[in-house]
């Protein structure tokens, strides 16, 4: 079965590491495999998103539609076609 | 185009940059770099064509090292930063040091985890050292509350000093290939053994050119009230090594505390040497009135220079890498606050002036002349 479609949308302070796209189209069946896309083919981009170990950085947190992905499946979370993937940095002050 | 003195500030905002004409009546300040985002290390690299860096640390989004090629008037990233190989287990946390090495585009940059990492190519490529970083002591180490940083990288000629906290101080004898802990005379007050081989809390070494095997060190003091296991360990905060940092011997007394972050030696004469003492509890100087305190004879005994200084309820730190002294005839100290003032100490501390009084809190200061 093909992979769905889903949108990325990216955040203003990233869009420097994929050449100012504010949004980009993936296809893939689960977070973890959008993120492996990422790597391929936005290293610079996956770089802020991901640690050297291939962990989500821990203070950003992932969405899928309006759901944290840490109260569905994690990065396994499946995703379906036309999902919006957001992903933002937690809530900081000081 | 005439020479100026030239400040980085890296602070918990951003990295800053200040300049002058060589009087260092004014100095003009441009910033921050690097918005919002902290930096705990700046180097100016003098070799060839003048260039800045900063290590921007982003708690969101990781770690990347800034570089000027037009003395400070804009920053861009390097091409990459460091990072551990992926099967290492370990996370980048904080870059904590960014040190020149032999080649001319070659540099050293301490990290936290406690590791070393060398570019060979000014920063746009880097390589882990595993003769520090896989030290069969490297998963032993704890973080100070700083986290555990490796924070100084000195470099003499095939020897390489590192200090680490809290790891203590390793030195290597062939270019960086391999390291031993290398603590003799170093104290810790937080452990029942008073003199261990390794995990002692170094906050800061300094060295000079022209005294070959000379060093200083202000570790972690603050212990002379002690009375747990092991007993009082005072004077254990400033230290001198007069044999390549083999052994180490006090020369704390005469200091009103023991305890403080920076150490500095002047350009000119290896047995001038500066401290900033503070309380171990408030982490600021003692009465709430600042003083720099000066050596002249090599820790021997000591001198409070304090001229320009509020006279008391000043509760400011000055951080390990906050004071830098630059390299003219009369040279002039420099340091920054946790409270964002950066302070000039002209005639080798003889008279302070507050340069700039509100900038965010100052974890870096650098000064050349170029």
């Amino acid at each position: 079965m093909s992979a769905p479609t889903i949108t990325l949308h990216v955040l203003g302070a990233l869009r420097t590491y994929c050449a100012g796209a504010a949004q980009l189209s993936i296809s893939a069946h689960t977070v973890r495999a959008a993120l492996e896309d990422l790597e391929r083919s936005q290293g610079d981009l996956y770089r802020n998103i991901c640690d050297e170990t291939g962990m989500v950085r821990r203070h950003l947190n992932v969405f899928v539609n309006s759901d944290n992905v840490r109260d569905l499946d994690g990065v396994d979370t499946r995703l379906a076609p036309g999902d919006v993937l957001t992903i933002l940095p937690a809530v900081s002050g000081g | 185009m005439a020479d100026r003195v030239i400040l980085t500030i890296g602070t918990k905002k951003g990295v800053f940059v200040a300049d002058a004409a060589k009087p260092r009546r004014n100095f003009a300040l441009r910033g921050p770099f690097g918005p919002g985002i902290p930096v705990y290390s700046t180097l100016i690299d003098t070799r060839g064509a003048p260039r800045l860096y900063a290590s921007s640390c982003n708690p969101f989004f990781g770690m990347k090292v800034l570089r000027s090629t037009n003395m400070g008037k804009s920053f861009e990233e390097t091409k990459s930063a460091p990072a551990f190989p992926k099967d290492d287990g370990r996370v980048l946390a904080n870059i904590w040091a960014l040190e020149p090495g032999g080649g001319k585009k070659e540099l050293w940059c301490g990290v936290e985890p406690a590791s070393l990492f060398r570019s060979g190519d000014g920063g746009d490529s880097w390589e882990m050292v595993p003769g520090i970083s896989n030290h069969e002591h490297a998963r032993k180490w704890q973080p100070g509350n700083g986290g555990l940083c490796m924070h100084t990288i000195i470099r003499d000629g095939n020897r390489v000093h590192l200090g680490i906290s809290t790891g203590g101080h390793y030195l290597s004898e062939d270019g960086g290939a391999t390291f031993r802990a290398s603590n003799q005379g170093v104290g810790a007050g937080f452990a029942p053994d008073p003199y261990p081989e390794f995990g002692q809390c170094v906050h800061k070494i300094a060295r000079h050119k022209d005294a070959p095997g000379r060093l200083y060190m202000q570790n972690h003091g603050g212990w002379a009230d002690w009375t747990g296991p092991g007993g009082p360990r005072p004077d254990i905060g400033v230290l001198r090594s007069d044999d390549h940092g083999k052994t180490w011997r006090s020369i704390a007394k005469g200091l009103p505390s023991d305890f403080g972050f920076p150490i500095v030696v002047h350009p000119h004469n290896a047995d001038t040497v500066y401290v900033v003492p503070l309380e171990p509890s408030t982490r600021s100087c003692p009465g709430s009135a600042p003083a720099v305190w000066r050596s002249e004879n090599g820790g021997n005994s000591w001198s409070r220079l304090a001229r320009g200084f509020p006279k008391k309820q000043s509760y400011f730190t000055i951080l390990r890498d906050a004071m830098d002294v630059d390299r003219l005839k009369a040279p002039a100290l420099y340091f920054g606050t946790t409270t964002g003032q950066l302070w000039i100490g002209r005639e080798g501390g003889e008279k302070w002036d507050c340069l700039f009084d509100s900038l965010p809190p100052i974890h870096n200061v650098k000064v050349a002349v170029v």
